[in-house]
């Protein structure tokens, strides 16, 4: 059932036992699992059907450190949520990923990669991927990996139909969850907003808040507030730990043989690096980007390579004359060294139009970010000349230790960390399944649980742990 | 016999001399270098034999 305001919900007498809050890719694979296995489900959804000013304006918010996107530019408010202008890039984090790397402190999951992967034959019927290949070894440092561009499945599109026929979810549009409130225990209910006003309280037995990756820490952190610390009982870690992958282009490539590597339909492969490579340079994981360059830069280029090696220059003009296919950009991303300092926060002066203060975020890279992006180009274009597959130019900006330039890609709109997943309950918010510490009826969806992450786009992890959520909740809570 | 070898003692000169074919060697080798040596210059990573 989709219903187009709390109104004509309230009319239909529907009693849920739990109440998801959000209706993008965590949200609403959650509430199929369950409704699936009959368990009924409310999903309150801010926004409507469509992309609205009103509903993205109570997304606006403030950066403070780095330059970043404006937090209503980064994300969508309506049904499906970001899902609905997300790209489809999928790639599930590393099996080192989850694991702790002595060098960086604050790494680790609770969770391994096995405790998902039961899940990913569900994920590739959900984002309508083929299977991916094994990673390739290209030297004892650098793997060629695949990250699989999916036709970018909008939830809200694909789902409508199928969420409008069940019996056991109820999507309720243009409702608001302003904020939970609880008694330490237990969350006792939602303070809603529908049409413009207060709409009273919603009650359920279980809450599960999959409002996206900055929304998360958000609401978590005022319902705190106005509880008096009833809803996230453990709250030091709250809204800390907030994690993106910066992208930048990084330098250039000559290639011996573009045909080396298999690209992909945009003309794009990617590497990324091993764990003994890792640790050896003490850097965070990170994802190279080669992507085929149009020709007058591979004109330039080898300009540019004459002044240092002509020979190999010469070598490359002729390859050029070939008409072959020789040059490349290279974009980097990568992982966040996981600090407590980059945290969301509530604004002390900037409230939206439900009362609701706004986010305030504290961004900044860290210099294990910069060694990251310097030592990882370093090692890419060792491997390339080691290996005699090409050579490698790295950009000036971070040879020379300037500032991060503020023109370019800067990050990928991946919301990660906030509320994350562990055991310490300094360190972390929720438990190994997503249950807010301390707190018997509140879980989490969404990649505001990640602990770190990784080097690769967030959604199929993300859709692979809202599985497990719903997997495991449906042995929890009795039909 | 000029001045300045008069003043050396004889000690000093056969030191000398013994030390010079190595010397002469030593200027006449080309510098051991590794061709698949990876160099950074100007951004660029190459091999030491791309710089040939
Ligand atoms: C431009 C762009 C490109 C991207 N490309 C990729 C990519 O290629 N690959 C990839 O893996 N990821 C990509 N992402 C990220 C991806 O979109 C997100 O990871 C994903 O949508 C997160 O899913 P979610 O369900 O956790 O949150 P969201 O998609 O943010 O959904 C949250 C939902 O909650 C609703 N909501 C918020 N607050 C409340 C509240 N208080 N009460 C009720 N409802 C609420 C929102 O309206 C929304 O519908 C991209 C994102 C952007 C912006």
């Amino acid at each position: 059932m989709i219903f187009d305001s709390y109104e004509a919900y309230k009319q239909a007498g529907f009693k849920p036992k739990v109440c998801i809050l959000g209706s993008g890719p965590a949200g609403t694979t959650i509430a199929r699992k369950l409704g699936a296995v009959g368990i009924p489900v409310v999903v309150l959804e801010a926004g409507s059907r469509e992309f609205s000013d009103e509903s993205q304006d109570f997304y606006r918010g403030k950066t403070v450190g780095d330059f970043y996107f404006d937090l209503d530019i980064t994300r969508l408010r309506f049904m499906g949520g970001s899902s609905n202008h997300w790209a489809g890039w999928c790639r599930v984090l590393d099996k080192q990923d989850f694991d702790p790397k002595a060098w960086a402190p604050d790494t680790g999951w609770p969770i391994s990669r096995a405790d998902i992967e039961p899940y990913l034959g569900e994920v590739h019927d959900i984002l309508e991927l083929p299977d991916f290949r094994p990673d390739v070894p290209v030297s004892d440092d650098i793997r060629w990996v695949q990250l699989i561009k999916s036709p970018a499945v909008r939830f809200g599109e694909k789902y409508a139909d199928e969420l409008d026929a069940s019996k056991n979810i109820a999507v309720v549009l243009n409702t608001y969850a302003t904020e939970l409130a609880g008694d330490g225990k237990r969350v006792t209910g939602a303070k809603l907003w529908s049409n413009g006003q207060d709409a009273g309280t919603f009650i359920a037995d279980y809450f599960i808040t999959c409002t996206g990756g900055l929304e998360n820490s958000r609401l978590l952190l005022w319902s705190n507030q106005r509880s008096n610390g009833g809803v996230v009982p453990n709250a030091a870690a709250l809204g800390r730990y907030w994690m993106e992958h910066p992208t930048f282009e990084g330098g250039n490539a000559i290639l011996a043989n573009y045909s080396e590597f298999e690209v992909d339909g945009s003309n794009e492969a990617f590497f990324s690096p091993t764990l003994a490579a890792m640790e050896r340079l003490q850097i965070m994981n990170f994802g190279i980007r080669l992507i085929e360059s149009p020709y007058p830069n591979v004109k330039k280029l080898i300009a540019d390579l004459a002044c240092t090696a002509p020979d190999m220059a010469e070598w490359m003009s002729s390859k050029l004359d070939q008409k072959l296919r020789c040059a490349a950009q290279l974009y980097v991303a990568w992982e966040q060294a996981p600090l407590a300092s980059n945290q969301i926060e509530l604004s002390k002066t900037d409230v939206d139009h439900a009362g609701v203060p706004r986010i305030e975020l504290h961004w900044k890279k860290s210099p294990l970010e910069r060694r990251t992006l310097l030592e990882g180009l370093r090692l890419f274009g060792t491997t390339m000349a080691q290996k005699n597959l090409g050579r490698v130019r790295i950009d000036d900006w971070i040879s020379n230790g300037s500032d991060y330039p503020t023109n370019e890609e800067t990050a990928g709109h991946h919301h990660m960390g906030g509320t994350r997943m562990g055991t310490d309950v300094l360190k972390s918010v929720v438990d190994a399944n997503c249950k807010v510490h301390g707190m018997d009826n509140l879980y989490i969806g969404g990649s505001s649980v990640f602990c770190t992450s990784g080097q690769c786009n967030p959604t199929t992890t993300i859709t692979a742990l809202a599985c497990r959520l719903g997997d495991h909740l449906s042995k929890v809570i009795s039909v | 016999m000029s001045n300045f070898i008069r003043n050396l003692s004889r000690r000093t000169i056969v030191q000398a001399l013994i030390a010079l074919p190595a010397l002469s060697l030593f200027r006449n080798q080309p510098a051991i270098v590794d061709a698949d040596e990876i160099v950074e210059i100007n951004g660029w990573i190459l091999r030491r034999s791309d710089l040939a």
